[in-house]
This record gives C-alpha cells, sequence and structure tokens, in this order.
C-alpha cells in the first residue's frame, strides 16, 4: 500500500534517512527498509512521482528525466530505432539527473507473512525481525542435528559399523539427554517463532516410536470441549498406547499426567492399574502416590476404587507367596495363622472376588487328608461376617449360616470321605458342619451307616472307617438307642480303634450312668 | 519342630549293651497293637499317607523289639538311658558351639528344658544356681520381664522360661532376681483389650501370652490389678485375669481341640496352654466345663494317640512327635481335674484309696510309654530324647518328652487344695504300675500338671510369694 505520508511526514522521514547509521534499524521496519533498498535502485524523481501521486506534480525537467528513464528500461529501450536512442541518451545528458535501475522487485508490506500473532513480519523493526532470522537459523540448526541423531539411533538399532571410525553405532545416555535439551529447545523455538506448540510428548525421543491417535469426532458432537493442548496431546498419545495394549513405565508416568489434569477420567485409572500388576510396581510406592492424589482431589470414585484394586492385587500377592510356602510344608501352623489373618483383614471371604475357596478345594484336592486345609474351609465357611454370628462358638449351632451352605458342605465332606474312608479330616468336618447347622446327626445315618456292616457280628463284621463307627454311635446315641451306641463304642475298642480304648469305655460309663 | 532327616540317626554310635543277651531281640509277645499297622487303611496314597508311612516304617522295628543293639526289658521295652540323658542335658547348659546361634533369642527356655529335665531325671541342679542367678539377672530388663539375652526385649515366652528356671533351682537368691513391681507393669503393659496377652510389646497376641502370663501372675503372686496406663485398663478391663478365660474359649475349634490364636487349626500345644491357664484362673471342675466344650476336647484330645506308635500327634493327620507326650499327656490329669470336684483335701492321711477306674486312663499308657522308650529316646551315646527316631535330640524333645513319660509313669488326681489362697488345686500323685511296663529305675521324678515344674518347687515359691502381697 501506499504510504500515506504528507509532506511533513517527508520531511520527517528526510531527518530520519539522516540518523539512519545511528538508530533508524531501531525504529525501521523491515518493509520500510526494504522499501528504502527499493528506492536506491530507481531515480529520486520516479519515487517523487509516486508519492506525490502522477506526473503533473513534477517539474518540466523531472518530467523529461522520467520519460527519458522510462525510455531507458530494457522493454522500452527495444522499441526505438536507432535514432531515437542517440536522441534519447542526448537528453538524458542534458537533463543531468540519474537514470537508477536496478533488478529487484518492489517490495510487497505482507510478503514476510505473519507472526504466530497474526502480527505482519513486515511491520517488524529491523532489529526485531534479525532476532527471528537467527532464531529460524538456530531452529534449522537443532534439526539437522535431531536428524543425525535420528539416523545414528536407527544404525545403532540395527547395529552398522560407522565405516569412518570401524566401530558400531552406539546411542549414549548422552545422546538421548542432548536429544531431549535439543527438543525441549526445538520446542521453545518452535512455539516462539510459529505458535506451533510441540507437546512433551512429541518432543520427547522416549515417545519417537508412538504416533498419537488424536480425537475423531464430527463436527457437530455435542457438549464438544475445547482440550487444553497439553490434555489433547496426552490423551492422543494414551489412545496410542492402549490401542497397541502397552504396559511400561512410561506408560505409568503418562496416566499420571493425565489423572493430574482429570482424576475423574475412569479409562486411565483401569488403564493405569494394569499397568501396576504388569510392571509389578510395589504396592507402597503406589499407595504413596495415591495418597497424594487422593487429598488434591478429596471426592472421587476412581481414587477408591484404584485403592481397592490394589489392596485386592496385595491379598492376591500375599495368597500367592502363601501358595508357595505351602509348596514346602502343606501345613505349616505359622503360615495358616497368616492366611486366617489375612482372610479376615482383607475380606477374601467370597469365592467370586478372590477365590479362596477355590484355593482351598485345590489344596484338599492335593491331598484330602490335609486337616489345615479342612479347617481353613471350615473358617471361610462358618466365620464369613457377612451371614455368620461373630459370637457363636465353634462348636455351637449358628442358624444364621444359610442351609444351602450347610447342604453343600455335608455333600462337600461327604464326597471326599469316599475318596478315603478313614481319613479322619472330613469326618471332623462333617461333623462341625453337622452342628454348625443344626442338623441332628441322624440326617447323615445311611451315608454313615454304609461304611460299617454287620456291626457285632464276628464273622461277617465289616468297617471301613473307625470314624463312621464313632460317627454311627453318636447317632444313635442321639436317637436313644443305648445299646447300639454301647455296641459301637464297644467295637471300637475291641478292634477298630484298640489304642483309645480308655476313651471308649469312658463313653460306655458315661451313658449308663447317664441313664441309670 | 525340628526339621526332618531322611536317615536314621540311631543307626550312629550304637552303645553295645551290657546286659545279657538272652533279653536282647523280639522275643515277647508284645500286644500285636503296637507292633502292627492299624485295621483300616485306605488306599489312596497322599503326601499324608506317604510320610505316616515312612514313620511306621522308622517306628515299627524299634517297637518291635527287634533292634538288637538296643536292650529291651522283659517287656519289651527299653531302659532309660537317664546318666547319658543328664550328660547331655548338662552339655546343653555349658558353652554352645556356634551352630547355636538360632538359640540366640531362646537362652532361657535352653535353660529351663535342660533344668526342669534334670529334676525329672533326679539330677542335681543347684549346682546351676549360681551361674543361673548371674545370667538372669543379665536378661532381666528395668521396664520388667526377661528377654531372650542380654539387651533383648522382653518376651512372655522367655519369660516364663527364665521365672520357671529360677523356681526349679529355688532358693530365696534366686527368686529376689525377680523384680516384681516391674514385672506387674511390663504384664500390665501386654494385657489387651479383648482379654489375651501380647507375647511382647507390639508381639503377636495368642492362648501361649494366656497360659506363659498365668503362670508368671500366680507364681509371683503378682497384683492382679492393672497399672493405668495398661491398654486394657484403657479399654475398661477390671484385672489381668478379665476376659483371659473368654478368650480361651474362643481358641477352640469345631474339631473340639484348641488353636493358637481364633480361627486357627486345632494343635496339642495350644490345648495344654489353654487348660493350664484356665487350671489357674480356677478350679478345673468348675472353669474348664464353664469355658470349653469338655466332651468335644476330650474326643479330640483323644484322636491324638495313634497305633501302632504310641506317641501322640499335635493335630490331625499330623505325624507323632514326642514332644506332644507332654503337650497331650499333660492335658489328661486337667481334663480329669475337670469332670468332678476334687473329693479330699491333700492332707487327709487316711487309707489311700486306689484311683477309681476311669481316673486311671483316657489314654493308652502302656502305648505312649513304648513309644517314648523305644523311639522317643536317642539310643547312642548322645543321650536325649527326640520328636521320631529320624529326628536328632534336642533340649526341647528332652524336656517335653520325659514330661510326658512321667505324666505317663504317674496317676495324678485333683484333690482340694489345703490353702486355695495359693493355688486352686493341689495334686496326688500315685504311681501307675498296671502293668508294670517299665523298670522301677526308669521310673522319672513326678511333675506339676499346670506348670511343669516339680510341685514342691512350685509349692515352694508359692510360699514365699504368699508372704508378699505387695511389692
Amino acid at each position: 500500500m501506499p504510504p500515506k505520508n504528507n509532506k511533513g511526514g517527508a520531511k520527517a522521514k528526510e531527518l530520519s534517512e539522516a540518523n539512519q547509521e545511528n538508530d533508524a534499524a531501531k525504529t525501521q521496519t523491515v518493509f520500510e527498509r526494504a522499501q528504502a533498498a527499493y528506492d536506491l535502485t530507481r531515480p529520486p524523481y520516479d519515487k517523487e512521482r509516486e508519492e506525490l501521486g502522477g506526473l503533473h506534480a513534477l517539474s518540466t525537467v523531472e518530467k523529461t528525466a522520467y520519460a527519458n528513464w522510462f525510455c531507458t528500461a530494457p522493454d522500452e529501450y527495444g522499441l526505438l530505432s536507432k535514432k531515437a536512442q542517440k536522441e534519447l541518451w542526448k537528453q538524458v545528458n542534458e537533463t543531468n539527473r540519474p537514470l537508477r535501475r536496478g533488478q529487484i522487485d518492489r517490495p510487497k508490506p505482507d510478503q514476510w507473512g505473519q507472526d504466530k500473532l497474526g502480527r505482519n513480519i513486515g511491520d517488524y523493526t529491523v532489529q526485531q525481525y534479525e532476532q527471528r532470522i537467527a532464531k529460524e537459523a538456530q531452529l534449522t540448526c537443532l534439526k539437522a542435528l535431531g536428524r543425525s541423531f535420528a539416523s545414528k539411533r536407527l544404525y545403532a538399532s540395527k547395529g552398522l559399523v560407522d565405516s569412518s571410525t570401524g566401530e558400531k553405532y552406539t546411542l549414549t545416555e548422552d545422546d538421548i539427554t542432548a536429544e531431549k535439551d535439543r527438543r525441549r529447545e526445538m520446542a521453545a523455538l518452535t512455539k516462539d517463532l510459529y505458535g506451533e506448540k510441540m507437546g512433551p510428548y512429541s518432543t520427547d525421543p522416549e515417545w519417537d516410536d508412538v504416533v498419537p491417535v488424536p480425537q475423531m469426532e464430527p463436527e457437530a458432537a455435542l457438549s464438544a470441549i475445547a482440550y487444553p493442548e497439553d490434555y489433547a496431546e496426552s490423551m492422543s498419545y494414551l489412545r496410542a498406547v492402549m490401542a497397541a495394549n502397552e504396559h511400561s513405565p512410561r506408560c505409568l508416568k503418562l496416566t499420571e499426567h493425565i489423572i493430574s489434569m482429570n482424576p475423574a477420567h475412569y479409562t486411565v485409572w483401569l488403564y493405569r492399574f494394569a499397568n501396576i500388576q504388569h510392571l509389578d510396581v510395589p504396592l507402597l510406592d503406589e499407595i504413596t502416590w495415591l495418597n497424594g492424589v487422593a487429598l488434591d482431589y478429596l471426592k472421587n470414585y476412581q481414587i477408591w476404587h484404584h485403592r481397592q484394586l490394589l489392596v485386592k492385587r496385595f491379598a492376591r500377592s500375599e495368597r500367592a507367596f502363601v501358595m508357595e510356602m505351602f509348596a514346602e510344608d502343606a501345613k505349616n501352623y505359622h503360615v495358616w495363622s497368616y492366611r486366617q489373618y489375612l482372610t479376615r483383614k482383607l475380606g477374601m471371604w467370597e469365592n467370586e472376588a478372590h477365590g479362596e475357596l477355590d484355593s482351598i478345594e485345590g489344596m484338599i484336592d492335593d491331598d484330602v487328608r490335609n486337616n489345615s486345609a479342612w479347617s481353613h474351609r471350615f473358617f471361610l465357611v462358618f466365620s464369613n461376617p457377612r451371614y455368620a454370628d461373630p459370637d457363636s462358638h465353634a462348636t455351637e449351632p449358628d442358624p444364621k449360616v444359610p442351609a444351602d451352605f450347610v447342604d453343600r458342605e455335608i455333600a462337600y465332606a461327604q464326597a471326599k470321605i469316599e475318596l478315603a474312608p478313614q481319613n479322619q479330616s472330613p469326618w471332623n468336618y462333617l461333623r462341625g458342619v453337622l452342628v454348625k447347622g443344626g442338623r441332628k446327626f441322624g440326617s447323615v445315618q445311611s451315608f454313615v451307616e454304609q461304611y460299617v456292616q454287620n456291626l457285632g457280628n464276628e464273622e461277617t463284621e465289616e468297617v471301613r472307617s473307625s470314624h463312621a463307627l464313632e460317627q454311627l454311635a453318636d447317632i444313635y446315641e442321639e436317637a436313644g438307642d443305648k445299646e447300639k451306641a454301647d455296641l459301637c463304642w464297644k467295637r471300637l475298642g475291641e478292634k477298630w480303634d484298640r489304642i483309645r480304648l480308655g476313651y471308649w469305655e469312658w463313653k460306655r460309663r458315661s451313658l449308663k450312668a447317664a441313664s441309670s | 519342630m525340628a526339621t526332618r532327616t531322611t536317615d536314621l540317626a540311631v543307626d550312629e554310635e550304637v552303645v553295645s549293651q551290657m546286659a545279657d543277651p538272652s533279653i536282647r531281640g523280639s522275643r515277647l509277645p508284645i500286644d500285636v497293637l503296637y507292633t502292627s499297622e492299624p485295621p483300616i487303611i485306605d488306599p489312596l496314597v497322599t503326601a499324608t499317607s506317604t510320610a505316616q508311612d515312612r514313620t511306621l516304617d522308622q517306628c515299627l522295628p524299634l517297637l518291635k523289639a527287634a533292634d538288637s543293639n538296643i536292650e529291651y526289658n522283659a517287656n519289651g521295652v527299653p531302659h532309660l538311658h537317664r546318666e547319658r540323658h543328664i550328660k547331655y542335658l548338662e552339655t546343653t547348659l555349658g558353652n554352645l558351639p556356634a551352630p547355636f546361634v538360632g538359640a540366640d533369642a531362646s537362652r532361657p527356655w535352653c535353660m529351663y528344658w535342660a533344668l526342669n529335665a534334670l529334676s525329672l531325671l533326679g539330677a542335681d541342679v543347684s549346682k546351676f544356681r549360681e551361674s543361673l542367678i548371674v545370667t538372669a539377672t543379665h536378661m532381666q530388663n528395668k521396664t520388667g520381664g526377661f528377654g531372650g539375652g542380654f539387651g533383648q526385649t522382653s518376651h512372655l515366652a522367655t519369660t516364663y522360661a527364665m521365672v520357671l528356671s529360677l523356681v526349679i533351682v529355688g532358693g530365696e537368691s534366686a527368686y529376689e532376681v525377680i523384680d516384681r513391681r516391674a514385672m506387674w507393669k511390663w504384664l500390665s503393659s501386654l494385657k489387651q483389650p479383648d482379654g489375651g496377652f501380647q507375647m511382647s510389646l507390639g508381639g503377636e497376641v495368642d492362648v501361649r501370652g494366656a497360659y506363659c502370663a498365668a503362670v508368671i501372675i500366680s507364681l509371683l503372686n503378682i497384683p492382679l490389678s492393672l497399672s493405668s496406663d495398661s491398654p486394657a485398663s484403657v479399654a475398661g478391663l477390671a484385672d489381668l485375669y478379665t476376659g483371659l478365660a473368654d478368650y480361651v474359649q474362643r481358641c477352640q475349634t469345631f474339631e473340639g481341640g484348641i488353636s493358637a490364636k481364633p480361627d486357627a487349626e486345632a494343635h496339642g500345644a495350644y490345648a495344654f496352654c489353654a487348660l493350664g491357664c484356665l487350671a489357674i484362673l480356677d478350679a478345673p471342675h468348675r472353669i474348664i466345663p464353664r469355658t470349653l466344650n469338655v466332651p468335644r476336647l476330650i474326643s479330640w484330645l483323644s484322636s491324638r494317640q495313634y497305633a501302632p506308635e504310641g506317641g501322640f500327634s499335635g493335630r490331625t493327620n499330623k505325624l507323632v512327635d514326642g514332644c506332644y507326650s507332654h503337650w497331650v499327656g499333660a492335658c489328661w490329669p486337667l481334663i480329669q481335674a475337670s469332670l468332678r470336684a476334687p473329693s479330699q483335701p491333700a492332707h487327709d492321711s487316711g487309707p489311700q484309696r486306689e484311683p477309681t477306674p476311669e481316673f486311671v486312663s483316657f489314654y493308652d499308657r502302656e502305648g505312649l510309654i513304648r513309644y517314648i522308650m523305644s523311639c522317643g529316646q536317642d539310643h547312642s551315646s548322645k543321650g536325649g530324647m527326640r520328636d521320631k527316631p529320624s529326628h536328632r535330640s534336642d533340649a526341647y524333645h528332652t524336656c517335653y518328652v520325659l514330661s510326658g513319660l512321667t505324666s505317663a509313669q504317674h496317676v495324678v488326681s485333683a484333690v482340694l487344695a489345703e490353702n486355695e489362697y495359693v493355688t486352686n488345686m493341689a495334686w496326688k500323685v500315685s504311681p501307675y504300675s498296671d502293668p508294670q511296663l517299665f523298670d522301677e529305675q526308669d521310673r522319672l521324678n513326678p511333675t506339676d500338671p499346670v506348670y511343669a515344674i516339680p510341685q514342691e518347687k512350685r509349692e515352694e515359691v508359692m510360699t514365699y510369694f504368699l508372704s508378699k502381697p505387695g511389692f
């Protein structure tokens, strides 16, 4: 656009031109400087003509000079005859005005483009512009170095040899640190120059291999949020690593970053937990971090669900170790006591959530005679605070235990008795279940009787389990059939469990004393 | 328990006996109950049955009196190697080699095991009095109680062991080592709001704590009131014994036995701790039926004895182990005392009535004695008692196997205490001799069924501190 200078302005400009050497650089714009340079490539009367708005404003001599100058332009000059050319040069000499002509185009005010703020760079002062140019040069340098880093990394990854040194390419920690510094600098320069923000991930060489997945939504999406750049970039990288099912320390850091921006983002919490599991992050480290988050964000579902997952994970890892101990000694009393403590402390009662009952069944399957496992099973079923009466003594009925649980446990014990009828553990268990469930011993009479045949008949008597015989005595005693009960104890003492004769005799005497 | 070793320790250093060769070997008609497999064996093989089979393999030759290197008496029972056991125990009171570093936190236990076993064997323990006093003094903490060694934190188990050791050597100078006021403060600090006792400050709570505390409190006549800073006092408990029986009650399991703490598995050692504790809190015939399901407990205790081994196991489907000769064996006098009120005072000098049959045996004494003499002794020149033949002898097993032996050799029945202020119960001891399985020379001194020390030593210390109701 043409300058709007009036005469006064022109005068002022002349003054400033006089001081050009000193401080013009401070105030002269890039466009002005280009314009000045352009002006040096043409005669002053051309500039004057332009500034004053036409030939009519020029003196006669200058009009002539202008016409001469015009005609000496390469395109025009060739159209003249030789004679006219001679005449032209004669006039030029007479007019005695300079005939400058340069090869540069007339500068356009917007030819430098706009900066990040929409300012016309042509309006920059020269000093500002030179600073900008220096930055651009610096950025170009950095990019070149970055390309060299990328090449080196590629060569190193392929195990190539540097022909100039004869050694394999290696990427050192210093290289990576330098690249990180470089990228930070590049990010700052890019932002400064072009307003293009390079986020921490796009500038981190650690994330070079990840192609971010930007949010894809139609223009018309409702409740669309103008995401802050940081958040948008982080989420793009999160989508990428989640899609790749990656679990790594950098993912953990990424989730921490996103949680710090949006702690209610349940997706990132669940993904974080998956990372914790894969990386086997120590519980206390995570809890310590979580404490800080919880104190920062007081009302939040995810923090507390995450904490629950951590505690469950701890419970699982504790049980895994306990099982490792049991592989050495499946009846280690200390370990079993700890397992009971753990069950209570961490609420590992329900099979669905923790598989504790399944785990115990596995141990009973391994060794159906492992009484410690049976004892733990009893504890699991009959001390579960969800339904059991906490004040119910182990040897008395607890009406709060659901009947179907009692049925299930009776069936379980019976199935295990069938595997090895002389195994006392399931017999003790069965008795314990019957008592807890408030069931009569007589309710299992037919089951028990199959292990005892023709009792008292010396020749045909068959007993497959002394524990069945003991249970049978209690069934008969309960039913008031004292003779049969007495016979069971008598036969136990005489033949089937003689070492306990003193006890069986005491039972017999007690029953007699009670009935007399 | 010691770790299981694979080989038989008895094969080494077996001493050739000087006795009449004619009574060696299995020439006797020993009841097949003790020499052959039980009448019912399931074919299913599991880890438990395999271990059980291995145990029978090592025990049966000894039980059959089939080991020609061992001298058996006319009933097929080996003699007690009394002198060797004494020598072995005295060794454990001397300087111990470096491998004993694992016992550094249990030295009072080593002393108690050795001194108590020596007392049972009739050896002179008074010669250890001065050195015990010196040792104990250095293991006592100013804040009360004894640690496992010099500079170690006080612990109920080591304090129990040290107090019993001092009581066994006896005498005022030994008793006066104990700082009773500090002991009272410390015990108060261990008392828990749930009635139980921590084993040490910040330590575990279990039924051992209940027993050890009751033993210490009753032997030393510690005032029952709680110190004001006790956590139990803050929680509103009245005294050191408040809620203790309730705690013990919560340790009975569905099997009838007693576990170390609520929720755990029934275990022989804890059955003894439970009954011992209750017998201190009140007379057994009152407190035991009130607290525990006695019929279930008796059934479970009775199940601890296996044939043909004859010895006791600690838990259902676990192996026989000599130490349960005491832990389970010592329960029987307390169980018997729980079944009826004592009928006669201790000082009744009327004609000694034979114990009624039901007071003789809930368990098979012959089986236990056979197991102890055959399998529970180290028959080598080393001496000492052991878990089972595949295990080495040690001080722990020597103490508790011998304790079990004496309880099998004597009928101990409760009688009214002359002074119920001193103790709830007095015990009348008569030798068990039907049949006389073992030679009279192999009879041990009797032991107190609650305190597991010689009865007269227990009476002496109680009498001494009865004269000191305060500090």
